[in-house]
């Protein structure tokens, strides 16, 4: 339906109510016609008024545009006719030295807002019925929310566009850091190549082994020609099932792993007769694979991957001897800086020395047990209550394996394990504030004496159970601890987040969109100014 | 009847010349509310053809610009 934007006010010239006792109703009628008449010239004034005026407006805005643009031309003629084709300078240096071209165009935003109504549709919309004057009730609140606004709030989807977005940004930059870290740790995991020579060789073993296994190298070679030929195809449908599968901390939004997933899964079976080789079983160990693992008794370890590190690295450790020790000296020197940054998660052996290292720096941290590079712990409050509910099942997932595999997908692995881990978020959630140092110190014993055990434990023993539960413990306490700290941080981060981002759309988006699809390793170091126009 | 027609028809005759009057006023301002409203629409219709040239041109500028300007090294 079309808005009318302007109207001649007295639409009807004699419409009106004619007075009594007049004795030439003809010329009172033509009179009041002829008043009328004199008001619509006059509206029509107004109205011509305000369109000449918008008009101006724009017209001035351009011309503002079109100045700066000659300058900007004339600047740029004197600066080519400067240019010397033979200084061009092709040092390296330049490409990292010099700084980035910032654009520096401005993008429409916020076109329809109530600050840019026309003042016609303005007028006409205070001709409305105002709403209740709700906010007389504002000074009486205790939220600090505006009365009105639980009336009728014209920016309402607006802020929660905006929430929304930027929480998407900060989900995806942890999962960025997270899958940094794991890629630090587990670098052969993007490099297809290096594995080739590898199942090559274990083709030419299964060929001397004899004809029988014949089989099973026409398989592989299947396999392989699935792996490059198809990995194109693994991108598009491998990804979004996996992202869509599993939600939070634990998707794996990295292509290349979502890609091994896949090509890990079409196999099946095959993945699991040549478990005997370290090195390409990092690999396959993080792809988070619940397919029967009949064939693992021995490597039920490999089995058990699913998408945490934490549970990686035990099965990492308990396996391949090798890497932990590198990821061991990194922690102790990072630690006093990363102590400071909030976030930490949940592998129980490397928690009690953090809390300790915050509170008390006098004591050393224990470096036997940190075996996980921080940065790898999850980030939020929110995502911790999710990370903690599935660490457990991740943790009984291993106890699971090692029984009778049940062909599950990772939406049916949670089920069996929800009982156990219930007691765990509910005894962590229903304490509000414990006080930081008291549980510390008694974990700080409970730990010294711990990490015997959990070292032991981490080998897939039958003892699991029990140092699970210890385990489960331990990170609670842990986790009440830290939790204070992270929720302060991430008050004052969000504050300054608000206060900067206002209601910048494209400065959000862009941000987002970068997190997204960057690769770079400096994201969280944006200079937010470049942004912001 | 004749003296009483003639007030009445001068009234009436006169009445019409009013209404007859009154009519031409109003259809010209009908006329150039018109002719305002289609100013406007082809005003604007040519200044967003302008806004579309600035802004074409503004982006070949800065093209340009980060062609040929060296950047500040980084300290």
């Amino acid at each position: 339906m079309p808005l009318v934007k302007r109207s001649i006010e007295p639409r009807h010239l004699c419409h009106t109510v004619l007075p009594r006792g007049i004795k030439n109703e003809l010329e009172c009628v033509t009179n009041v016609s002829l008043a009328n008449v004199i008001r619509q010239l006059s509206s029509l004034s107004k109205y011509a008024e305000d369109l000449f005026g918008e008009l101006f407006n724009e017209a001035h805005s351009f011309s503002f545009r079109v100045n700066s643009l000659q300058e900007r031309v004339d600047r740029l003629s004197i600066s080519v006719t400067q240019l010397d084709p033979k200084e061009e300078e092709l040092s390296l240096q330049d490409i990292t030295m010099r700084k980035a071209f910032r654009s520096s165009t401005i993008q429409d935003q916020q076109l329809f807002s109530r600050q840019s109504l026309p003042i016609p549709l303005q007028e006409t919309f205070d001709l409305c019925e105002q709403p209740p004057p709700l906010n007389i009730l504002t000074p009486y609140r205790d939220d600090g929310k505006e009365g009105l606004k639980f009336y009728t709030n014209p920016s309402y989807f607006f802020d929660l566009w905006r929430e929304k977005m930027l929480q998407d940004t900060e989900d995806k930059r942890k999962e960025k850091r997270k899958q940094k870290v794991r890629g630090n740790d587990r670098t052969l995991e993007t490099e297809k190549v290096p594995r080739a020579p590898h199942d090559r060789k274990k083709e030419w073993q299964k060929l001397a082994l004899g004809a029988e296994l014949a089989e099973d190298n026409s398989e592989e070679a299947l396999k392989e020609r699935e792996a490059n030929g198809s990995a194109t195809y693994h991108d598009r449908s491998g990804a979004p099932m996996y992202l869509e599968g599993m939600d939070g901390p634990f998707s794996l939004a990295a292509l290349p792993y979502s890609q091994m997933n896949e090509l890990l899964n079409r196999p099946g079976d095959r993945m699991y007769t040549r478990p005997h080789d370290p090195p390409p079983l990092p690999p396959m160990h993080p792809l988070g694979d619940i397919k029967p693992p009949s064939m693992i008794s021995s490597s039920s370890g490999f089995s058990d991957s699913r998408p945490q590190s934490p549970a990686q690295m035990h099965g990492f450790n308990s396996n391949t001897p090798p890497p932990p020790p590198p990821p061991l000296p990194p922690p102790p020197p990072p630690l006093p800086s990363m102590s400071s940054s909030g976030p930490r998660g949940t592998p129980p052996p490397p928690i009690p020395p953090l809390p300790v290292q915050q509170q008390t720096p006098a004591i050393p941290p224990p470096p036997a047990p940190l075996q996980i590079a921080p940065g790898v712990l999850h980030p939020a409050p929110p995502p911790v209550a999710p990370p903690l509910h599935l660490s457990s099942p991740a943790r009984l997932q291993q106890i699971l394996d090692k029984g009778p595999p049940p062909h599950q997908s990772d939406g049916t692995v949670l089920p069996p394990p929800p009982p156990p881990p219930l007691p765990l978020p509910g005894a962590r959630i229903s304490s509000p504030c414990p006080p930081g140092p008291p549980p510390v110190p008694s974990f700080l014993s409970g730990a010294v004496g711990s990490p015997a055990s959990h070292s032991s434990g981490k080998k897939h023993s039958a003892s699991l159970p029990p140092i699970s539960d210890a385990r489960s413990v331990l990170l609670e306490a842990i986790r009440k601890g830290i939790q204070l700290r992270k929720v302060e941080e991430q008050r004052e981060q969000e504050a300054a987040k608000h206060a900067r981002v206002g209601n910048d759309v494209a400065t959000i988006l862009s941000r987002r969109i970068a997190v997204e699809y960057s690769d770079s390793e400096d994201e969280s170091e944006f200079d937010e100014g470049d942004w912001m126009e | 009847m004749a003296g009483q027609e003639d007030p009445v028809q001068r009234e009436i005759h006169q009445d019409w010349a009013n209404r007859e009057y009154i009519e031409v006023t109003t259809s010209s301002i009908k006329k150039i509310a018109d002719f305002l409203n289609s100013f406007d629409m082809s005003c604007r219709s040519r200044l967003a053809t302008l806004n579309e040239k600035l802004t074409a041109l503004e982006r070949r500028i800065e093209y340009i610009e980060a062609r040929v300007t060296k950047g500040e090294t980084l300290t």
